[in-house]
């Protein structure tokens, strides 16, 4: 049968745009969304300038351009549109010099830059497809390829101070009395460049929450993971494990949870799979600080809870009026 | 960032106003069966098709006229000398049971809702959807037609109760049902979730729900004995009576409200309407509501992959996952989306209303739900 065809009704002059329903939307856009999540990473990196010097920010400069560098060249190879200007590249670039040492080399910022979205995001389909938090498979990929370019305390051995998680696993809870908590919360500690200005964090963090770009589950829960379990070791024994406070502030605990953690392709969706998935990763990070090889037990706990999202995704509510 | 309110409350400062007759109607006709040809003249009130379903109403003339043009999609009435008008019909002096039920059919009367018995019987006196004012508006001028419509309901689904759910703030009571409030807040004045505030149960399956726009049209075709020709339909804020057919070109200018090429011009409400693609368009039965959006208020829909962000599964009240869904269904994997709770979608449009990537959520889910409804018939045959 040849479908009827519609001719068009006499007038012609005013051609209304069809669109489907809903009709109203709330006004989210991704443009808006990475506007907004780089707003929010502003205090840190001022802050970590201030600490650090400007090595800090050359690190962020390259590992930002060669991210949005890179995003380019694979856009183009797969022959897809470049939509660079979106930010998403550049954001993750950022996350993932934030993690670096402010003096890392500047081939490690690149290199690391070029990993975030080739290794991060590319192979599994671009922004938005990637199982694992993309500056996360950066940061463990250089982690374990030049350990010593990586390394926090070795790199700003300059600074009077210490890295605190390292401080921790090294020398045990004695060493801790070195930190005042105040200094560890207004970022006067070492540590990845920006991930260490826990005060800035939580005011960009915080800016993100009042703006709802990202939901409470997830950093809540995190938070409560980590306060918890810490605190079942600092009751079995205050002499080896270190106070909860002290997890909370030390390392890039803060970091994870407002702007790791809630990377959006890879936490789950739902509200109680979000909280599981805080609370895993959270708890994670307490206990690779223990038991672990790695001082700051945030990366690995969140990409490995990151593995169990899609499971997580499954804890759901039963569909309205269903069996 | 535009701000929507999702609020369900109206304030009404004015009656029901009258739209001046248009010169032409048009009317949907397809998929409907047709009674009446080109060239044919038509009297107010007289058939011109019948719903192919067991108990969909039939289709009349809004007004008398002459059948200018007719194809398999739309019917043009030129508004002037016509047929024979249509005589009342006594429906008053019908007994409950299938005459009576055939006969409110023949005026233009959706019977499925009608035509079994229910324990409970909740009318819906929420307005449908933010921006629309119908309902509150029929409670505050229409109680006759509604009482009348109400009888007639009651005598044919023989409920134990009868339940008008209203807004919290709302006064408005209908004589012989008890009143309940309800949130003044989209979606929840969606039929599913107000049988749930209702009775506390998903999907019951011994109520039925009614709007009061559908015991309106009941008491009217009732009391007068004449089809159902017309719809109340809010309007930038105001509620008018519009017959059924009236072209949108027509109601623009008769308000005085302009629409300009690139604009979207809804017909129902903002969340659950359709976009008409022409202003020659007319108005159908049921559509409580016109919109006119303009082409920037909005940022446009589009097609991309989705962030798995989750705030369409945060907003949804149905509890489905609307990512995952529309995925299945933009992959033609209608049996998936069918087993991850497709059916429990009420269509409310919160998801695609909410997403950061403007996918087309809600346009997937009707085409997954098209599909699946396609393939059930197809197999029946
Ligand atoms: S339209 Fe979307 S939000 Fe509404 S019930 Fe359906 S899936 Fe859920
Ligand atoms: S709101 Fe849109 S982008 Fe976010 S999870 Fe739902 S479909 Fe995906």
């Amino acid at each position: 049968m040849t479908p009827p065809i519609i001719k068009a009704m006499s007038d012609i002059a005013t051609r209304l745009t069809v669109s489907p329903a809903p009709h109203w939307r709330c006004g989210r856009t991704l443009h808006a969304m990475m506007r907004a999540h780089l707003a929010a990473l502003l205090p840190a990196l001022l802050a970590g300038v201030y600490m650090f010097g400007l090595p800090a920010a050359a690190t962020v400069g390259v590992a930002g351009s060669v991210a949005v560098l890179t995003e380019v060249l694979c856009l183009r190879m797969q022959g897809r549109d470049v939509d660079v200007d979106n930010f998403t590249a550049l954001y993750a670039g950022i996350l993932f010099a934030f993690l670096l040492p402010a003096t890392a080399p500047w081939w490690v910022a690149a290199a690391g830059a070029v990993v975030t979205i080739v290794l991060g995001r590319t192979v599994f389909g671009g922004f938005g497809c990637n199982p694992v938090c993309a500056p996360l498979v950066a940061w463990a990929f250089c982690r374990m390829s030049w350990p010593a370019a990586m390394d926090i305390d070795l790199n700003l051995a300059h600074f009077m101070s210490n890295d605190p998680v390292y401080q921790l696993q090294r020398f045990g809870v004695e060493a801790l009395s070195q930190f005042d908590y105040v200094d560890l919360l207004l970022g006067r500690q070492l540590g990845g460049l920006g991930a260490s200005q826990v005060a800035a964090l939580l005011v960009g963090g915080g800016f993100l929450l009042i703006t709802k770009w990202i939901r409470w589950y997830i950093p809540v829960s995190f938070v409560l993971g980590v306060s918890a379990v810490s605190t079942l070791f600092w009751f079995i024994d205050p002499g080896t494990y270190a106070p909860p406070l002290f997890h909370l502030l030390a390392g890039s605990t803060v970091f994870g949870a407002l702007f790791l953690a809630t990377d959006t392709a890879s936490s789950p969706v739902g509200k109680l799979p979000q909280f599981l998935f805080g609370l895993i990763a959270g708890s994670l990070v307490v206990i690779i600080r223990v038991y672990g090889a790695f001082p700051d037990g945030v990366p690995f706990a969140i990409m490995l809870t990151n593995l169990l999202s899609p499971l997580l995704d499954r804890v759901r509510p039963k569909p309205f009026g269903g069996k | 960032m535009l701000r929507i309110h999702y609020s369900l409350e109206s304030q009404l400062k004015d009656g029901i106003a009258d739209i001046a007759a248009p010169e032409e109607l048009s009317i949907q006709v397809r998929n409907l069966v047709l009674k009446t040809a080109k060239r044919k003249k038509v009297g107010f009130g007289s058939t011109i098709a019948e719903h192919p379903s067991q108990s969909g109403g039939a289709f009349h003339a809004a007004a008398s006229g002459t059948v200018r043009d007719l194809d398999y999609h739309h019917l043009v009435i030129a508004c002037g000398e016509g047929g024979d008008d249509a005589e009342p019909v006594n429906v008053a002096s019908l007994q409950p049971g299938r005459e009576l039920l055939r006969t409110l059919q023949e005026l233009g009367i959706d019977i499925a809702v009608l035509s079994s018995r229910a324990e409970t019987l909740v009318i819906n006196g929420m307005n449908p959807e933010p921006g629309v004012s119908v309902a509150e508006q029929m409670l505050a001028d229409e109680m006759e037609n509604l009482e009348a419509g109400l009888d007639v309901a009651c005598a044919l689904i023989e409920p134990q109760r009868t339940i008008l759910a209203v807004a919290d703030a709302s006064e408005y009571r209908l004589p012989g049902t008890t009143p309940q409030s309800i949130k003044a807040k989209y979606p929840n004045s969606l039929d599913a979730l107000v049988v749930k505030a209702v009775t506390g149960e998903e999907f019951p399956s011994n109520a039925k729900i009614m709007s009061v726009m559908d015991l309106y049209a009941l008491g009217r075709v009732v009391r007068t004995g004449l089809p159902v020709t017309e719809t109340v339909m809010t309007i930038e804020g105001r509620n008018y009576r519009v017959p059924i057919g009236t072209p949108i070109r027509h109601l623009l200018s008769c308000l005085g409200i302009k629409a300009a090429s690139g604009d979207t011009v809804v017909l129902g409400g903002s969340f659950r309407g359709e976009a008409v693609y022409s202003l020659d368009e007319g108005v159908r039965k049921g559509d409580y509501g016109m919109f006119v959006i303009s082409s920037d208020a909005f940022p446009h829909v589009q097609d991309v992959s989705c962030i798995n962000c989750g705030e369409c599964v945060l907003n949804c009240p149905g509890r489905i996952q609307p990512n995952l869904i529309s995925r299945y269904a933009e992959y033609e994997m209608f049996e998936m989306a069918e087993k991850h709770g497709l059916h429990s979608c009420f269509e409310c449009g919160l998801c695609a209303f909410s997403c950061t990537m403007r996918r087309p959520l809600l346009q997937y889910i009707r085409f997954a739900k098209d599909q699946l409804r396609a393939a059930g018939r197809s197999e029946q045959a």
